[in-house]
């Protein structure tokens, strides 16, 4: 529009009923005077709209950094440097975690923590510390990540990636290697060992109101509840899935049936502002995983599952 | 802004047709759709008002064989009335008649003299519905009555009359449905104290500040004081004091005349329940120790309550037990203070149910699970209560 075209139109705005012409032009889709306002604002203000343009800009590029994460991950980097990965694990829960007669840290996690480190050509340097500090460690930045049997926790997910689970410990239904057991419902007019007061004992109640009929069997602990079920003095079993392990690698001849009841997934946590380690961890358990390197290590600590059992 | 207003009009002629419209109604019309709009208001007004309301239900009263049985909940942190109303049926149901709850300051005084009571109304009404007795803890200090960046638990000796404000208004508001109140919590800890070196002579001071103002405004209300956590830290410890020797030093500043009741809180940790007290070792009986401080500064008139207790079944955490042994010990534990300890009023074990896992080994304190799931011990607590308990 040139300022010839701009004048006639103010003329013809002026004149009777130049109003009503200026309702419908406002009005529509078209928005001529919305285009023309901010053209001529600009010509007059130049310097206002570039410094507009600047802000935009700024502000655009730096909500889609934000939202993209770190461009760099400075744990991976520290690592790099500093030739080392910091694990915390809490050493008091064996066969995952404890102290040698040295007081050195040995087990299931602290040797998965050397395999994984030894792939990135880095040492594993194992600190110890209390259960109850694990993730504050972390979110602080005194360790790298966290190997300790340590449970997922879907509240922490804001500050904190968990890797897929790499050992299940939760309730998981037991029977003898040889028992035809394949559900829950198979059990019907037989007997449950429970360890009396705990969680299998509580999903064996659980299971019993929802209409299971079996017997629930309490004993004091959990040894006697895992004889009864190798003696035949009852036909299955709950029990959580690290003292399952732990009797199958002793020689007991006993079998997890169906899916586990109550998950309790042992997972690796790395802060979420770690996103090439997180990568690089994925990588390692696979690798891992596809080299039979985790059942190796299973087995190394808790003991190979007897003939016969699964 | 009225001529901006005209002038938006003015550019939308269909906004201007509309109102023309709407006016060329009839006057029922008008009537009709006035009408309308004023019952969705009241209608959203009553939604708003109600939206975290159940009903209380019919007045219950707990069945138990022993009258001591309690447990400490924590609806602090509950926000959902009708989990609130069934944390407290179930524990009326496991027959347990006394519950602690934790009342902070902060929470419903947010502003100095501006309260905010909606929770409190809804956990004390719930709780007095299910038959069940109230001792109120309170501490937690609002942001307005302490420095800048200070610790939640940090309260300076000139904001101790405000915290006794809070409490009058406490007691004034729950009259005839809360008779316990408990002063501070574990002041014998650095962390309790707003990590400050701990001080048995200021606390004393507090309850000399709290103590009277309570009393002028609720006579019958029971004021408890101590709630001291066990400990055998050395003396000169920076982090905490010696129970034992910090109720003696309370009582060496004069906290006799200012306290009711003495709460008491009872960990048994890898002991039994009947294993001895002794001054070197953290266990039940060790309530027993406390009692003869007690006794041995003339206070033996009057009676203790256990309000925090109990045992641990967590797998990994070095002071459990095993989940057999927590069962037998907590019976036992409800049954010592019934049958062995007059002085003992009640016996409330730590900790009811928690709203969300904690993911530490507090989960294994608990009774109930997050979702109401009862544990093995709850159930087992019940059987006890109705006389029915039996060891495999």
């Amino acid at each position: 529009m040139t300022d010839k075209d701009r004048d006639r139109e103010k003329e013809t705005l002026a004149a009777p009923g130049g109003s009503d012409r200026q309702w419908l032009v406002a009005g529509s889709n078209g928005n001529r005077w919305t285009r023309f306002d901010v053209r001529r604002s600009f010509e007059r203000q130049p310097r206002l709209w570039i410094a507009v343009l600047i802000l935009a800009l700024a502000v655009g590029g730096w909500l889609l950094l934000r939202t993209s994460g770190p461009a760099v991950d400075e744990t991976w980097l520290m690592m790099q440097e500093r030739g080392s990965w910091r694990v915390g694990m809490d050493p008091s829960f064996p066969p995952f975690e404890m102290l040698d007669a040295e007081g050195a840290p040995i087990g299931y996690d602290v040797d998965l923590a050397r395999e994984i480190a030894a792939t990135w050509g880095l040492e594993a340097e194992i600190v110890a510390i209390g259960f109850d500090s694990l993730l504050d460690a972390l979110l602080v930045g005194r360790v790298d990540a966290v190997i300790s049997a340590f449970p997922f926790n879907a509240r922490m997910t804001k500050d904190v990636y968990y890797l897929p689970p790499y050992f299940e410990a939760g309730v998981w239904l037991a029977a003898r290697a040889d028992a035809p057991y394949e559900e829950i419902a198979d059990l019907d007019g037989g007997t449950v060992a429970v360890e009396w007061g705990s969680r299998g004992d509580a999903i064996a109640r659980r299971l019993q109101r929802e209409g299971a009929e079996f017997e629930r069997m309490p004993f004091e602990s959990s040894e006697k509840a895992i004889q009864a079920l190798v003696s035949g003095a009852s036909d299955a079993l709950l029990i959580d899935g690290v003292t399952l392990r732990l009797a199958q690698g002793e020689g007991k001849r006993i079998r997890a049936v169906g899916d586990v009841l109550d998950e309790d997934p042992y997972v690796i946590a790395v802060s979420v502002k770690a996103p090439v380690l997180r990568g690089a961890l994925f990588e390692a358990m696979a690798a891992l995983e596809e080299g039979r390197r985790l059942d190796l290590l299973e087995e190394r600590w808790f003991g190979q599952v007897a003939g016969g059992s699964e | 802004m009225i001529g901006r207003f005209a002038s938006y009009l003015r550019r939308k002629p269909y906004l201007l047709n509309f109102i023309q419209w709407i006016a060329n109604w009839s006057p029922r019309a008008r009537k009709l759709i006035g009408a309308l709009l004023l019952c969705s208001l009241v209608g959203l007004t009553y939604r708003s008002y109600f939206r975290n309301w159940v009903p209380l239900g019919p007045q219950r009263t707990v069945t138990t064989v022993n009258l001591k049985m309690g447990v400490h909940t924590r609806l602090t942190d509950e926000p959902d009335a009708a989990k609130i109303k069934r944390s407290l049926e179930m524990v009326r149901e496991m027959g347990a008649p006394w519950i602690v709850e934790y009342f902070p300051w902060a929470y419903y005084e947010p502003k100095r003299g501006q309260y905010e009571w909606s929770h409190p109304d809804l956990v004390i009404d719930h709780a007095n519905r299910q038959g069940l007795t109230v001792i109120a803890r309170l501490g937690y200090v609002p942001s307005w009555a302490r420095p800048e960046d200070s610790h939640h638990l940090y309260l300076a000796e000139e904001n101790y009359e405000a915290f006794g404000r809070y409490a009058v208004e406490f007691v004034r508001r729950y009259q005839g449905k809360v008779r316990y109140l408990i002063i501070w919590n574990e002041p014998n800890l650095s962390l309790e104290w707003g990590f400050r070196p701990v001080d048995p002579a200021s606390y004393v001071k507090m309850l000399k500040v709290v103590y009277p103002m309570v009393k002028a405004a609720a006579p019958d209300v029971q004021v408890l004081a101590g709630a001291l956590a066990p400990t055998l830290d050395p003396p000169g410890s920076e982090w905490s004091m010696n129970d034992l020797d910090y109720l003696q030093a309370m009582y060496d500043a004069g906290a006799a005349g200012y306290f009711d009741i003495l709460a008491i809180h009872a960990y048994g940790l890898g002991f039994d329940a009947d294993e001895p007290a002794g001054e070197s070792v953290i266990n039940f009986r060790r309530s027993e120790l406390l009692r003869e401080i007690m006794v041995r500064n003339g206070d033996g008139d009057k009676t203790a309550m256990i309000t925090e207790g109990g045992w641990n079944d967590h797998p990994r955490w070095t002071r459990a037990v095993r989940p057999a042994q927590r069962i037998l010990n907590s019976a036992r534990a409800y049954e010592i203070a019934g049958s062995e300890w007059p002085w003992m009023e009640s016996v409330c074990l730590w900790v009811f149910r928690f709203p969300w896992d904690q993911k530490s080994y507090q989960d294994y304190y608990t009774f109930v699970d997050t979702d109401f799931e009862p544990k093995a011990i709850y159930l087992e607590m019940q059987r006890y209560a109705a006389g029915r308990f039996e060891a495999p």
